[in-house]
């Protein structure tokens, strides 16, 4: 292994029961200083993995390894792992500092250091003076910083954060995301951020580790798994799409929705059975006659940013579309797209032969393939 | 008249408090400046600071501190066991259970548990130990006035733990904590509420009790209460017994503000 790895999951079972398996086989190896992000909805697993990292739990087989060594058996309170829990878990009975300065009293640091180490620690996450306040006296975006403080101000070399920003409205939610991305750019340590939120991960990750079921659906970086979703769960679960059955023809050529359209897949077996994603965004609406596929407009909404206008074709498959103009309730409009905003996806196919079509279009000069 | 109808609901409250809290207390104090013959006295009073009843206050004190004691060893392990326990609800309706049971049929019981050639002495023959005295001892006092308090102190703990966030304990191994540092700093101090009502439930009526004091010790400990009960029924010295609580009534007081005050921000 060339990369410098920090945690590397070896099929990694947790299993409840006989029949409770809450992670399948999961392996995965993350890299230092990068911010990965697990995403998937909830009882997929992705808080099973973050508890397994920080030790609250053991695997049922498979091995962990930090810093290739094998972890599975150290306790909690002797790794260099910190956490960041969803309703904050900040000790109530402590005030501020005393919050922050928990894991160093614990290692029995000299005072002026733990002063200095947590005065340090609240600058870093904009709570400069906030010492002496006590919890009840703060709002929950307040805490949430008093919680990150304590986790960074252990030096740790990975912080765990188990959907934090969950419980914050949506204005100061975006606002973290910013700062929490900036803070791990800053400190240079690994992040492993869970959340349910796909447009959280796309925001702030390096990569992100797509989970449904106990199983890793796909990871890759954000744009990758946004424009190249593995399979129908990945697609649906990352942004919204319109995922239409189809066959695929021959290379660069699909039939869906009744017709072949040029496409930029290739490598798959003539008239191979597929599943087409064209996203929203992609979809232009234009006159009925110069689109390349005719529906009719059964309902819009008013979103802000765009109009989220949906259609029926001919077969009556569903086209969702995102335009920033008007569309009339009731009219047949014609849709336009690239053969770029194809997306064709193998049923049942894994990430390493996913991996592998992906970058035999490269090499064939596709611009489809990704970074 | 919404005004009017809220205090109205107090009126029952108000009377029941009225009649059998502050009319009862203000007699006591009334009662406790009367000698024996019904003429207004403080000697009472001075009496109370005479070597024999500060020795009494000292053993009901010195007693009632055992019992807290051993009741809290006994009480904060059991507690902790039945929060992590599966079998939580039927854990602690075991142990409310005897709570139901009067207090005379058990003080009667241990009478025949720890009796000559009662169940105990005939354990202790067979594993070779020997009969002995048992009952009407200082052990046998404690032993089974802390069987009687134990729920009391349980279940307030058991609260208290019960309510405590797991993931505060999460976080505490999280930052580097073993399991006693976590238990230290973390666990007890957040259950200290439970704890401090668990202690105000066993000591305030373990220094007055009066009956196990015949029953079980045989009169070889002596507390306040004993002294109240001897004083009222036997010398008929109502001024004397009326003087000891008040100042059974003054300690409970000082009690329940030690255990009381709640602190903040403390390590």
């Amino acid at each position: 292994m060339t990369r410098d790895s920090i945690i590397r999951f070896d099929r990694v079972t947790k299993a409840y029961g006989p029949n409770e398996r809450v992670l399948n086989e999961v392996s995965f190896d993350m890299e230092r200083g990068k911010f990965y992000t697990l995403l998937g909805p909830s009882g997929c697993g992705k808080t099973t993995i973050l508890r397994i990292i920080a030790g609250f739990i053991e695997p049922t087989s498979g091995d962990v390894f930090f810093n290739g060594e094998r972890i599975n058996h150290v306790p909690a309170n002797k790794r260099q792992v910190n956490t960041v829990f969803q309703d904050y878990a900040l000790f109530p009975h402590l005030n501020v500092y005393e919050n922050i300065a928990f894991g160093l009293r614990i290692k029995k640091m000299r005072k002026a250091e733990i002063d200095a180490k947590v005065k340090e620690a609240l600058k870093f996450v904009n709570l400069p003076g906030y010492e002496s306040r006590e919890l009840s006296e703060m709002s929950g975006g307040q805490k949430q910083r008093v919680a990150i403080a304590r986790a960074i101000v252990n030096e740790p070399q990975v912080i765990l954060l188990d959907e934090p920003l969950s419980a914050l409205d949506l204005k100061l939610r975006t606002e973290m995301q910013y700062e929490l991305r900036e803070l791990q750019q800053r400190l240079g340590i690994t992040f492993i951020f869970v959340t349910h939120d796909q447009e959280e991960a796309l925001a702030m990750s390096d990569e992100i580790i797509v989970l449904n079921e106990g199983i890793i659906q796909q990871s890759g970086t954000p744009t990758d798994i946004y424009d190249e979703p593995i399979n129908r769960f990945v697609a649906d679960f990352i942004g919204e799409s319109n995922i239409i059955d189809g066959v695929m023809f021959q290379d660069f050529e699909v039939e869906f929705a009744g017709r072949r359209f040029e496409c930029v897949d290739k490598g798959l077996r003539p008239n191979e059975p597929v599943e087409v994603i064209i996203r929203p965004e992609d979809l232009a609406v234009t006159a009925a006659e110069s689109g390349k596929i005719q529906a009719k407009v059964d309902s819009q909404l008013f979103r802000g940013v765009h109009y989220e206008i949906c259609c029926y074709d001919a077969d009556g498959n569903e086209w969702l579309v995102h335009s920033t103009k008007k569309a009339v309730v009731g009219d047949t409009v014609g849709l336009d797209f690239e053969p770029e905003a194809i997306h064709v996806m193998r049923l049942n196919e894994t990430q390493e032969e996913f991996n592998r079509r992906l970058e035999s279009y490269s090499a064939g000069g596709g611009q489809n393939a990704g970074k | 008249m919404q005004a009017n109808n809220r205090t109205f609901y107090w009126i029952p409250y108000v009377l029941w408090i009225a009649l059998f809290v502050v009319a009862p207390l203000l007699l006591i104090v009334y009662y406790s400046f009367f000698d024996l013959n019904g003429n207004f006295t403080f000697a009472n009073y001075q009496n109370f600071f005479t070597p024999v009843y500060l020795t009494m206050a000292l053993s009901s004190f010195w007693y009632a501190f055992l019992i807290t004691f051993f009741c809290l060893i006994i009480a904060y392990p059991a507690a902790y066991f039945i929060t992590h326990s599966k079998y939580k609800q039927l854990l602690l309706l075991l142990i409310i259970l005897p709570s139901w049971v009067n207090l005379l049929l058990k003080a009667y019981a241990f009478l025949g548990i720890f009796s000559t050639y009662g169940a105990a002495n005939s354990l202790l023959e067979t594993v070779g130990i020997g009969a002995r005295q048992i009952l009407f001892t200082d052990f046998s006092f404690v032993f089974v006035s802390v069987y009687i308090f134990i729920p009391f102190m349980i279940l307030p703990i058991f609260n208290a733990l019960d309510k405590l966030n797991p993931a505060l304990i999460y976080a505490s191994r999280d930052l580097g904590a073993s399991f006693w540092a976590t238990f230290l700093k973390v666990i007890f101090p957040l259950t200290s509420s439970g704890v401090k009502a668990g202690v105000q439930a066993v000591f305030i009526p373990a220094l007055s009790l009066f009956m196990m004091t015949r029953l079980i010790a045989g009169n070889r400990v002596i507390t306040l209460g004993t002294a109240i009960e001897q004083h009222f029924l036997v010398t008929q010295d109502w001024g004397m017994g009326a003087t000891i609580a008040v100042f059974l009534i003054l300690i409970m007081i000082v009690m329940m503000i030690v255990t009381g005050t709640r602190k903040k921000g403390v390590l």
